[in-house]
């Protein structure tokens, strides 16, 4: 019981400095303002597709079109706002997909030794030094009429790696600890003590890197779309900008590019600002000023 | 040293061994058939037949690949579906003009971000600090082809200052002239290609500075009355240094990323707008062959930085 209290406490000091975190506070309430619009996207604008009027063509932002339209004469707005849905989905699942594949190698390598740990280490330096961003863009060139969910796959695939190796390091440091040792002369089994132990000590540090996988995701799905490499009927932010640059409108349009762009940095930025809060949070040596 | 420099070389040998292999499966094996690719409707069947026994089509999947893995080693990348050239004269053509945006960015990210870094980091919660740290976090955020279209916009065709794509003028020629018209055509897509890494810089120097202060030897330092600056710029930077290469070596793989976008939005003749074309053109054996000399070049990279890494810090050597 004491136990428990004193786990209770341990957390409270993290919440508490966590709360004192400007920029981790800016965080949450930008992520929690995403998620709101994706889940109320149907609420707050219709989609839009196929052409429009001849006459909307290109219109400055309005009263009408906040964002102003696109070539097509198209509401940038609705294309934007629907796009935000899009990229929470490509995100939550090229994240999931990524801690499925990494979460375990990491966990491997760290806690096993020998040559597992040989094994997992050496695969995980050499997709990280493999420039990712290309062979994703060759394997969605190969994959035919790629869905938004086939790219949200090959980001997840292709993501694990920085996850491997953050569960490794977290691993290694929590392996070392005295309570583990404890655990092993109890002798609990190895698997409990990596799922139950290991696994729920080293979580912070890799949720810190679930929510930078999940910024960097959205910047790979913008510049898929970007290339003409992703679904051409899911609005995106990266096809916006994929349109805005195929047309030639960026030059002379320049709301077409601005939105998707600052939809993307919000996106970026309030990700990566929580995983600051969450990291200097649980991490004094950093956040003591 | 000699040991460390061979066990790297060796790793470098497996993770190219490991690129070509995946990229050669990953373009075979997909649902989009390259033979169909090349047909022309008009074409009788023993045409047919021969144009796939020219690209070797016609053999079973792992003699295409051990061939192409043959013809790797005498240097052969395969030949153009678009072009019918041999794809590595194009990408030969292309290379040059990758390596100088790529080095000349990387450069002065370091110069820069560096230095930088460590003050910010020096000190930390200083306005100084506040500011690098805003501009680095916006850095990190932004979206590579926007900030190129915007740079584009306003030196492009608002003021007209600087050229609005390419890598040179056709027909200035000689000397300095020419020089000075490269030049020009670089600076936006350095400053775009540049941005995200700069900030990148310092945001990993910023971290290992205020890791290096917090340690013993410092405080050691400090108390037998060493000067402030020596402190930094001496003792402090120098093992701040080991995390920021290792970091800088791993961004060298999503720099070549960042320069696929920069080149095509500046319509810049390089590697990476090369693969962008072979995209659209569905030029299977040119992005096979692009992404494989990328892949070289950052792996040649990333084993000279780990030597550079290995001379700063002596633990590495003994293991």
């Amino acid at each position: 019981m004491k136990n428990k209290n004193n786990f209770l406490d341990r957390w409270d000091k993290e919440i508490k400095a966590f709360f004192s975190h400007k920029l981790g506070i800016a965080g949450l309430i930008g992520v929690s303002f995403l998620i709101i619009v994706a889940i109320l996207a149907p609420l707050i604008v219709e989609p839009v597709e196929g052409y429009g009027a001849f006459e909307d063509k290109l219109l400055k932002p309005s009263m009408d079109h906040f964002f102003g339209t696109d070539d097509m004469g198209l509401d940038l707005f609705s294309q934007v706002v629907w796009g935000t849905r899009a990229s929470i989905k490509v995100g939550v699942i090229a994240v999931s997909i990524a801690m499925l594949i990494g979460v375990p190698i990491g966990l491997m390598s760290g806690y096993s030794g020998g040559i597992l740990d040989t094994l997992g280490t050496g695969l995980t330096d050499i997709f990280l030094t493999i420039p990712m961003l290309p062979l994703m863009i060759i394997v969605a060139a190969v994959t035919e009429s790629n869905s938004i969910n086939t790219v949200a796959l090959i980001i997840g695939i292709f993501s694990w790696p920085m996850i491997a190796r953050i569960t490794k390091s977290s691993t290694l440091r929590v392996s070392g600890m005295q309570y583990i040792e404890a655990a092993n002369s109890l002798g609990i089994k190895k698997r409990d003590i990596i799922f139950k132990h290991v696994l729920m000590n080293a979580s912070t540090p890799i949720f810190v890197n679930l929510t930078i996988v999940m910024a960097t995701s959205i910047i790979t799905e913008s510049a898929i779309s970007f290339l003409g490499l992703g679904d051409p009927t899911t609005h995106s932010w990266g096809k916006i900008l994929h349109n805005s640059y195929q047309s030639g409108a960026f030059a002379t349009a320049w709301w077409y590019s601005l939105f998707p762009s600052l939809a993307i940095m919000f996106f970026v930025i309030s990700f990566n600002f929580l995983s600051m809060g969450v990291r200097d949070a649980l991490n004094p040596k950093i956040s003591r000023e | 040293m000699g040991k460390y420099i061979q066990k790297r070389l060796f790793k470098g040998a497996i993770t190219f061994f490991i690129t070509v292999t995946l990229t050669f499966f990953i373009v075979r094996l997909m649902p989009s058939d390259p033979a169909t690719m090349l047909m022309d409707p008009r074409m009788t069947e023993a045409q047919r037949q021969q144009m796939l026994m020219d690209f070797g089509l016609d053999k079973p999947l792992y003699i295409q690949y051990f061939t192409y893995i043959f013809n790797l080693f005498k240097g052969e990348l395969g030949i153009s579906f678009m072009q019918k050239r041999e794809v590595m004269d194009i990408i030969m053509d292309r290379l040059p003009w990758t390596l100088l945006l790529m080095i000349i960015t990387q450069a002065i990210t370091m110069l820069v971000g560096i230095p930088l870094g460590i003050y910010a980091g020096y000190r930390r919660g200083s306005v100084f600090d506040q500011v690098t740290n805003a501009f680095a976090i916006f850095g990190i955020s932004i979206f590579v082809p926007w900030l190129g279209f915007t740079l584009l916009y306003f030196f492009g065709y608002r003021l007209g200052l600087l050229p609005i794509g390419g890598a040179y003028t056709p027909g200035v020629e000689g000397g300095i002239q020419y020089f000075l018209d490269v030049g020009q055509h670089l600076i936006l897509p350095i400053i775009t290609l540049m941005t995200i890494y700069l900030a990148n810089y310092v945001l990993y120097t910023r971290g290992s500075v205020i890791d290096v202060l917090s340690e013993d030897y410092i405080r050691t330092a400090r108390s037998k009355g060493m000067e402030e600056n020596r402190v930094l710029w001496k003792h402090a930077s120098k093992n701040a240094m080991i995390p920021t290469v290792t970091a800088a070596g791993l961004m060298l793989g999503r720099m070549v990323g960042g320069a696929v976008l920069t080149e095509t939005v500046f319509a810049y003749p390089g590697v990476g707008r090369m693969i962008y074309q072979a995209v659209s053109q569905q030029d299977f054996p040119i992005l096979q062959g692009a992404f494989i000399i990328l892949a070289l070049s950052v792996i040649i990279m990333n084993i000279l930085t780990d030597v550079i890494n290995a001379y700063l810090d002596p633990r590495i050597k003994i293991d």
